[in-house]
């Protein structure tokens, strides 16, 4: 859809967020003031999203599978918070210290992102899962061990909490500063370089692509982004304790990008929303017993739907039965219109076969152009 | 020397139940090529069959059942879950293995509640060894463990099905045009990778009587730790990466200055080892093929 | 496009500055009844306690009411799930508090407590917690303490060992994670005389459950010190029979309550002493413990008795105690009383030397102006030492 110059499916997420935080934002000025359950839902929403959007950026385009997602918020929060809790004290809760924390949090998830990224220039797979799977348990244990006076140890870190009726406001203003910078990155060249190499790594190798350079940026990008969540999840609470932020809640942001369909920025922000409404909602309603129902069904959900978008078999059934060709049905053809943005390369499925990924020669030069001679 | 031989002997008989879980796990990822994320919850339900049945006081009928429950169970994720997602993108299988897992813990929660189970299954007691006391059930623990993966490199050297398996898991599309039934071989080794599940959930529940819904998740990630140190796809780097992983954490937990940083002890020396030799000890290099 | 977006950001970041202000809201005005609101874990690992607090305190809230509740206004409990998960805490307080809560019992556990207390104090709603014992938990002035906090456990601890144990070793066994039995390690360290030379040895990640290495570096020691709660306890203990000494003690803090009551472990199989320090004795023969155990018993059963419940029961009370005092000192406290105004009067009354007497959990109980408890603790044995087990 094109509207004049400007292309509007790139544009939806950020006009739809925009206009409902301005929204939001001049109600909560105008006095009429929300509920703190209202605000505190809004304040988790946006922190999801900002987490599902970043780790979609090493999941969806990269293709590679990180487990430790919520070690880099770790951090974030911790860094961060710490330079926030240190600061307040001095120049007031405002918005400079907490500029101040976020560029801290960053600054730090990001070095971090390039310890982790430079073992994944070597492994793959299953094995960079494992990897990042480690080093999130690893952050977990550091903080959790530090002594009362650095991080507080295991009775968490205290840190101000910033006044709730803006926060919400503050934290959808860095969700579309996060769209802006992943959408711009995966739409420019980099993001074209980043898509050929999950697609194949050694063709796009063989095509000049710098691998070593955009695997590492993606990862210290998505890193940081969720140092910036964590430094937001600091914010949004009085205390943080890295028990928190352990491998379940590394899935929990992995199921987000799952279910909004790997590669789509959209649908991770919807699958953010939904999910972190559910988690509040729910337990209100599955109280006692039936409260554990909640875990069955998201596992369930994320088995069928994986199932159900990757299966081979099941690729027929998907091309005939999707929302895509419901709506078409619907529509009628108009033949003036030129398909003309057939590479979209935010929706790109992944497709990596088998044997490309699963016999890997993990000695990096030889990695390199094809000495083998094609055999495939 | 008796703090040595007793650090020792507990690293052992932990590093025992982790190269038990370690052997299913290699054996399933050396020839699915996936990792099962769902095993270490196998033990769980390992551990809850032996729960249920030692209400018939029969510690042999306890462990007999869970073995056949685990199997019927993990034969049941590979053919539901798995086999649908062959030749889908490794990614794709490795999340559903992370459903499936979560949907055992919660399966598990709702019948047998949140708080855990006590349940003794067999009392060896102990004997004096080098002055220290040791438990009988560790050196079971280990005698068992050395024994089943004698067997199973035996097993897999030695035997047509055996030598079905290593062609399964060199090159599956020739193996297939060999005849050999590819999909039946998958699942025979998730039945063993189950067994061993089994297994290792008894000597869990040897070690510490204590059955929660949860009680697989952390050795699961622990095992597969040990598999990828001692190279996955080999059984005996299984056994010396789960041993060796027994140890340290049985070291670590003895000084008091790092004990609280034994998990990160653990994984640090995972990506260490992945750094310098990313197919483990005893790991075969592959070539990636264009 | 890009200069739009700029501009967006701009006005935003500058609305978010200059947002105005939304006042207090007194959710309480169309309450026909009292409302107390209380966050604990009623599933998951710790829901024996949460579950102990919501049954009591709903007993005692019965029990007032049936006896015509406050100047014929009644009292209601509301009862939320946090999970031990202190996440889970902002929405069940929001919840509580736009649902009419006016005063509270706070959090069952300390780390959800941490959350609960600021949030609390935002709105300055009163809470006496039964069982958060952190020590930062009474921090700010509306919140009270019925259980004794951590740090005075682990000092009593040390006291009552650096008398009996002098220059002897003892074992320390402590969870490294967990707030609540290093906040009482702390504190006992710091406490405890020179010359009793200790054996330390931890654990961390719920789910460990083989303490080998642990047993074997305590095993002895002839005293040891656990500041964990029953469940770690029963399984140490368990793999720990036939490696120490059968006449060694354990002694624990109020986290070993229901060590005695819980499925499939029969303490009388572990031959050693086992011993604890608390406010409550579950197996109390007379005075006020044994009617509250009698009632608890009757109505909800024994799985669980313990000393959170107890707690919890005299928490209301104490509150009920208080709120009648100052309606009799000349104060008023209709039923939509916001619950700002409601801690004013109640912060008064703890201020001013309030007494509960003849509790549970205590004979004479009275806070100090810190919101710290001040009663006398028991140490109460659980189980002797039995030779023939063994």
């Amino acid at each position: 859809m094109r509207l004049g110059k400007v292309k509007i499916n790139h544009y939806i997420n950020y006009l739809v967020i925009g206009v409902m935080t301005l929204v939001l934002g001049i109600m909560s000025a105008s006095g009429a003031g929300f509920d703190s359950s209202m605000l505190f839902l809004l304040e988790k929403i946006a922190i999801s999203i900002i987490l599902a959007v970043s780790l979609s950026l090493v999941v969806g385009f990269l293709g590679e599978l990180s487990l430790g997602h919520a070690g880099f918020m770790c951090i974030g929060a911790y860094i961060g918070g710490k330079a926030s809790a240190l600061l307040v004290p001095s120049m007031g809760n405002g918005l400079v210290p907490l500029l101040i924390a976020l560029v801290v949090g960053c600054a730090a998830a990001a070095v971090c992102g390039a310890i982790v990224g430079i073992p994944a220039l070597r492994l793959r797979g299953d094995y960079l899962a494992i990897v990042t799977l480690a080093f999130g348990e690893i952050v977990k244990s550091l903080f959790l061990n530090t002594s009362e006076k650095t991080f507080g140890g295991t009775l968490g870190l205290d840190t101000p909490r910033y006044d709730k009726d803006y926060l919400f406001i503050i934290a959808f203003v860095l969700v579309l500063v996060t769209l802006a910078i992943v959408q711009n990155y995966i739409r420019s060249k980099h993001g074209r370089a980043v898509t050929a190499i999950r697609d194949n790594e050694i063709a796009a190798r063989a095509t000049g692509i710098n691998v070593t350079k955009y695997k590492l940026l993606t990862f210290i990008l998505s890193a940081s982004l969720a140092g910036m969540a964590g430094v937001l999840y600091s914010y949004s609470n009085y205390n943080i304790q890295s028990l928190k932020f352990g491998y379940n809640y590394s899935i929990e942001i992995l199921v987000m990008v799952v279910l909004g369909g790997m590669g789509n920025i959209n649908g991770s922000i919807i699958a953010a929303v939904l999910i972190t409404w559910l988690n509040t909602w729910l337990p209100t309603k599955l109280t006692g017993d039936l409260a554990v129902l909640q875990n069955l069904l998201y596992a369930l959900v994320l088995i069928v739907i994986v199932i159900y978008n990757n299966a081979p078999k099941l690729k027929a059934f998907r091309d005939t039965y999707n929302f895509g060709a419901l709506v078409k049905k619907f529509k009628k053809h108009d033949p003036a219109h030129i398909n003309d943005d057939k590479a979209k390369w935010d929706v790109v499925p992944t497709k990596i076969s088998m044997d490309e990924v699963l016999s890997v020669d993990f000695t990096p030069q030889n990695l390199g152009p094809d000495k083998k001679g094609g055999d495939k | 020397m008796e703090v040595i031989v007793s650090t020792l002997i507990n690293g052992l008989s932990l590093g025992g139940i982790y190269a038990m879980i370690a052997l299913g796990y290699t054996m399933v990822y050396g020839i699915a090529k996936m990792l099962n994320f769902a095993h270490g919850d196998i033990i769980m339900v390992g551990g809850y069959t032996i729960f249920v049945a030692m209400a018939a006081n029969n510690p042999l009928l306890a462990v007999l059942a869970a073995i056949i429950v685990c199997v019927v169970l993990g034969v049941t994720i590979e053919k539901v879950a798995y086999r649908p997602l062959r030749g889908a993108s490794p990614l794709a299988v490795l999340i559903t293995a992370i459903g499936v897992s979560y949907l055992l813990q919660s399966l598990a929660q709702i019948v047998f509640g949140s708080a855990p189970k006590m349940v003794t299954v067999y009392e060896f007691g102990s004997v004096e060894f080098l002055g220290t006391t040791m438990q009988v059930s560790s050196l079971v623990t280990l005698a068992v463990t050395v024994v089943v993966m004698t067997v199973l490199t035996l097993f897999v050297k030695c035997t047509r099905l055996g030598r079905a398996m290593i062609a399964v898991s060199e090159d599956r599309d020739a193996a297939q045009l060999m005849g050999i039934n590819v999909n039946g071989i998958i699942t025979i080794t998730f039945a063993i990778g189950s067994s061993l599940a089994a297994l290792a959930g008894l000597f869990y529940l040897l070690k510490a009587p204590n059955v929660s819904f949860t009680m697989g998740a952390m050795p699961g990630i622990k095992a597969f730790t040990a598999a990828v140190i001692g190279g996955i796809g080999s059984i005996p780097g299984a056994m010396l990466g789960g041993i060796l992983l027994g140890v340290v954490e049985s070291i670590s937990y003895k000084i008091t200055a790092i004990a609280p940083y034994t998990d990160a002890i653990e994984f640090s020396i995972l990506i260490l080892i992945l750094l310098v030799k990313p197919t483990g000890f005893l790991g075969k290099k592959r070539r990636e093929k264009v | 496009m890009k200069r739009f977006l700029a501009l967006a950001l701009a006005v935003l970041m500058v609305a978010a500055m200059f947002a105005g202000c939304s006042g207090k809201k007194n959710y309480a005005a169309n309450n026909t009844e009292y409302v107390i609101g209380v966050s604990g874990p009623l599933t998951g690992g710790a829901a024996i306690y949460g579950k102990a607090v919501q049954n009591a305190a709903q007993m005692a809230v019965d029990e007032l009411n049936a006896a015509g509740g406050l100047n014929g206004i009644k009292f209601k409990l509301v009862a939320m799930d946090d999970k031990h998960d202190k996440t889970q805490v902002p929405t069940n307080y929001a919840s509580l508090l736009e649902g009419g809560m006016q005063l509270s019992l706070g959090t069952v556990t300390t780390d959800p407590g941490k959350e609960f207390k600021n949030l609390a104090k935002e709105d300055n709603v009163f809470f006496l917690t039964p069982s958060a014992s952190g020590d930062e938990i009474p921090e700010f002035d509306n919140g009270y303490q019925m259980c004794f906090a951590d740090g005075n456990q682990g000092k009593v601890a040390a006291e009552f060992v650096s008398k009996n144990y002098a220059g002897q070793t003892i074992g320390l066994f402590y969870k490294s994670d967990d707030s609540y039995s290093k906040g009482i390690y702390d504190q006992f360290k710091a406490n405890l005389s020179k010359d009793v030379k200790t054996v330390e040895t931890s654990f961390s990640d719920a789910n460990t459950t083989d303490f080998g290495t642990q047993v074997s570096t305590l095993k002895d020691c002839e005293f040891i010190f656990m500041p964990i709660y029953y469940q770690p306890a029963t399984l140490f203990m368990t793999q720990a029979k036939s490696v120490l000494k059968a006449d060694a003690v354990y002694y624990g803090c109020d986290g070993f309550d229901g060590i005695d009551s819980q499925e499939g472990f029969d303490i009388n199989s572990i031959p050693q002493k086992v011993t604890m320090l608390s406010h409550f004795n579950s197996k109390a023969t007379d005075g006020a413990a044994k009617t509250f155990i009698d009632k608890y018993v009757a109505k909800y059963g024994k799985d669980t008795l313990n000393q959170f419940g107890a707690s919890a029961y005299d928490c209301i009370y104490a509150l009920y105690g208080a709120m009648k005092k100052a309606l009799d000192a000349g104060k008023e406290i209709p039923v939509t009383i916001s619950a700002d105004e409601l801690c004013e009067i109640l912060k008064e009354q703890f201020k001013g030397g309030y007494t509960y007497e003849n509790g549970v959990t205590g004979e004479k109980i009275t806070w100090d102006e810190k919101g710290y408890v001040d009663k006398s603790a028991i140490q109460y044995v659980i189980k002797e030492a039995n030779q023939e087990a063994n």
